[in-house]
């Protein structure tokens, strides 16, 4: 036991208490929040349990290693509080968005061609995005420190923020277009339109990648950079040579989240390469994955209308991504 | 046309589900981590929130519910609220936010596995805001408590306990990895946000505002009643789980997963909110006992909660009455006798008129629990302090984790249940928490109680320094003492003077 004259009060918690500089509001609500990483048996019961298994053989027994994760840190320092403060400004500005272009009856001045291509190659986007919220949810369970949860707990919640709002875009265009297939047609063209395989490959593959870190690189290094490039970058670019400046507008909105993520998988995927050997782990599961993600990109991309440089494009990008990261091919 | 309302395209949003071809669903929806119960997914698929809310709205509401509570707190952050803070209700504080903020944080773990599992797709919607909404309580009680670290180092365990073996850490620990981390996504749900979340917490916060109220602590107060808002929305997710279970002819195992959530939470839920409720929050504060809040609030209301689902009422429940009477009674008496292992400074707190306060409310106090504390008293009246300290090791439940205790005095009812399984003895405090343990032995078999740690070497030597060290005390803080110095015994000094 320690003498008790040295439990001076604390300006801070005591963990944090050795850092030099004070405190952020961000570092006391957010670090070292785990118990389950605390013992060699995560949760208090039995070893053998499935989910004391599941944790020893998915997580604390991954490739991908780091003596200290608790030490990783958000480059955006977001808490709950700024998120929802950031957040409801930008869904002011999507409101925004939509009044402004349903006061001009923006949707019955868009060509029956088009919101055809709406209907296959827009709104089914709601399976793919909920994919990427519920892979994002499996960080948050798995991932090793408190720190890297919260990141992946905000990127599940951006993914229903744009299920969301692709649900209803799917209703104001069922209303424009009644006969183009609107709100009943999706399921059928995700599982069976040639330009959604690829992605339903990916995100089904990506989905039963059980190692946290696996699943972390197979989400976040492949299939949301694939997203962001070919349904989010080219279907907006697309939109706006086909005169839909809504969804154009709509999709650079959807950017702003997508930055976000890729800052912090920037911050997290510098922090692992700090230990030798995580290099070649990641280095792996992005040669076995990388090709699942431009499958996806080639498939979405053909067809999409008069956008030939579009795959080229995406996968260019989502490359330059990785190699801005260390692991470009 | 002006912008839809919500209801004309939330169906669309909770449209979801497919049919994987590349990976067998199996393998997408593990049974022991999504549905063990086999129910076909176009069941799932009629879950239906009786609360529904939108990305938009949900930012919007909780933006403003934030910025309520943190300008409340930032207004009477120099109020003078904490200088002579009465220690029970400090008590209640220290108490509260080392059981509850990292708690909290696991919870936002557990609604994940809804998010990612649940085989609804309106589940895995609604999960994402219960998962937010537990990043918010455990922010929210990270934050506030870390203002409070220059005046007591205690609570330095809102972020600490959790990460201590500190043996009420154990109980907390042991049974929410139990109901809540370590359970599939549809018995999680009823788990958790029917048995605890409808049946327990939601209620309680209601009261433990008034009370935050009544002190005059009037943060604490804000705070609680803006977490209880979240938690009124994401509770919903059990109920719409437990009917499509019944309807699917899985009504026992529903009824098990509830009835094993409840007991236990049961539990922990006295110790919480009972001691405080009845010996920290001073006499004159108190706007009901724990028993009058556990009969209005919680037997009346979640007993017709269960039946309205279609659920039968606990077979236990006559046993959870008799423990209303006294399990909080005998912790008060146990916790406060090892107050060095615990992180807060527990007031005894039964001087004559509490005593007569707790006589009215529970008839029949002075002669069981009075009885204990009629000991203490003397000591105490006797300059016989160290006599207050006991010397023995109580026996530790197998189940929840804590000491093994029942009515003293005339009526003497203390007596352990035990259980062989593969060669061991399990020692439990109540028939229900040897009955969880049969309903799952390879669940709970092998784990050992702070006491089985003393005797298997992992707390080697057992001497009370080294206990105390495993326990955290003397490493985050010190541990407890009287919260209020014994100046309750003043009360049997003038009496006696007389």
């Amino acid at each position: 036991m320690t003498d008790s004259s040295d439990f001076k009060p604390l300006k801070t918690w005591s963990h944090l208490a050795g850092q030099r500089r004070r405190p952020s509001e961000y570092e006391i609500v957010s670090t070292n929040l785990l118990w389950s990483t605390d013992k060699e048996v995560p949760w208090e019961l039995a070893p053998g349990v499935h989910m004391n298994q599941w944790y020893l053989k998915y997580r604390d027994a991954s490739p991908l290693k780091h003596s200290d994760w608790n030490a990783f840190r958000d480059p955006d320092e977001m808490v709950y509080r700024t998120y929802n403060i950031m957040q409801d400004g930008q869904e002011t500005y999507v409101d925004g968005l939509l009044d402004e272009y349903n006061a001009n009856d923006h949707d019955g001045g868009l060509n029956a061609a088009w919101i055809q291509q709406l209907a296959e190659l827009y709104t089914p986007g709601r399976y793919l995005l909920h994919a990427a919220q519920m892979g994002s949810a499996y960080l948050v369970q798995m991932a090793p420190a408190s720190t890297i949860v919260n990141c992946a707990m905000l990127q599940s919640a951006d993914q229903l923020r744009w299920v969301s709002r692709i649900a209803y875009r799917t209703k104001e265009l069922s209303l424009a277009a009644p006969e183009a297939g609107f709100v009943d047609g999706e399921r059928g063209h995700w599982q069976g339109h040639a330009a959604w395989q690829g992605f339903r490959e990916l995100m089904e593959r990506t989905l039963v990648a059980y190692d946290w870190a696996e699943h972390f690189t197979a989400l976040n290094l492949v299939a949301k950079p694939a997203i962001d490039e070919a349904f989010v970058r080219q279907l907006g670019s697309v939109a706006r040579r086909e005169g839909d400046g809504l969804l154009q507008q709509l999709m650079d909105a959807h950017q702003t989240d997508n930055a976000r993520s890729r800052r912090w998988t920037k911050s997290l995927i510098g922090f692992a390469l700090e230990i030798d050997g995580n290099k070649d782990v990641l280095g792996e599961w992005v040669t076995k994955w990388a090709p699942l993600g431009d499958a996806a990109i080639d498939a979405y991309c053909a067809a999409l209308p008069n956008a030939d440089s579009a795959a080229s494009e995406a996968k260019g990008e989502v490359e330059a991504f990785r190699a801005d990261l260390g692991l470009g091919r | 046309m002006p912008l839809l309302e919500r209801s004309d395209w939330y169906d669309i949003a909770r449209d979801t589900n497919w049919t994987p071809d590349f990976v067998p669903r199996e393998e997408l929806f593990p049974s022991e981590l999504s549905d063990p119960y086999d129910i076909p997914q176009a069941e799932w698929e009629t879950f239906d929130e009786p609360y529904k809310v939108s990305y938009r709205e949900y930012v919007k509401v909780q933006r403003e519910k934030d910025s309520s509570a943190y300008s409340v707190k930032a207004a009477l952050s120099r109020s003078k609220f904490h200088d002579g803070l009465d220690e029970g209700w400090a008590s209640v504080l220290k108490l509260h936010y080392g059981a509850v903020a990292l708690t909290e944080y696991q919870a936002s773990q557990f609604q994940a596995r809804m998010v990612r599992f649940g085989p609804s797709p309106s589940m895995r919607n609604m999960a994402t805001y219960g998962m937010l909404d537990e990043l918010r309580h455990a922010q929210l009680q990270l934050y506030f408590p870390h203002e409070l670290l220059p005046r007591d180092r205690h609570y330095d365990w809102a972020h600490e306990a959790a990460h201590t073996n500190n043996w009420a850490i154990l109980g907390g620990r042991h049974a929410m990895d139990d109901v809540m981390m370590c359970r599939d996504a549809i018995t999680g749900a009823i788990m958790v946000s029917f048995a605890f979340e409808t049946g327990l917490t939601n209620l309680q916060m209601v009261g433990l505002s008034t009370d935050a109220t009544n002190m005059g602590d009037f943060t604490f107060a804000n705070m609680i009643t803006s977490i209880q808002s979240d938690e009124a929305r994401h509770a919903q997710l059990g109920s719409p789980a437990i009917e499509i279970m019944i309807k699917n002819g899985r009504k026992a195992e529903a009824q098990q997963a509830v009835d094993v959530a409840f007991w236990r939470m049961w539990r922990l839920f006295a110790i919480t909110v009972g001691i405080p409720m009845d010996y920290y929050i001073p006499l004159e504060q108190r706007h009901l006992s724990f028993k009058e809040f556990m009969h209005e609030w919680i037997i009346r209301q979640y007993d017709r909660q269960v039946r309205e689902l279609g659920l039968e009422t606990p077979w236990y429940w006559d046993l959870l009455k008799d423990d209303i009477e006294n399990h909080h009674h005998c912790q008060q008496g146990g916790i406060w006798s090892w107050r060095p292992t615990v992180w807060w400074n527990p007031p005894g707190a039964v001087g004559p008129r509490e005593r007569e306060w707790l006589e009215e409310k529970y008839p029949g106090w002075n002669d069981s629990f009075g009885t204990y504390w009629d000991v203490i008293t003397d000591n105490l009246l006797n300059d016989r302090e160290e006599k207050t300290h006991p010397e023995c090791i109580p026996i530790i439940c197998n189940m929840c984790q804590i000491p093994i205790s029942n009515r003293p005095g005339k009526l003497w009812k203390a007596r352990v249940y035990q259980h062989e399984h593969e060669g061991r003895r399990y020692n439990f405090c109540t028939e229900p928490c040897r009955w969880i343990f049969t309903t799952d032995p390879e669940r709970y078999k092998k784990h050992e109680s702070i006491v089985d740690r003393m005797y298997s070497g992992e707390i080697n030597p057992p001497t009370l320094d080294n206990v105390l060290t495993y326990m955290g005390i003397g490493v985050v803080s010190e541990g407890g003492h009287d919260g209020h110095d014994y100046r309750w015994i003043d009360g049997f000094r003038a009496q006696a003077a007389e």
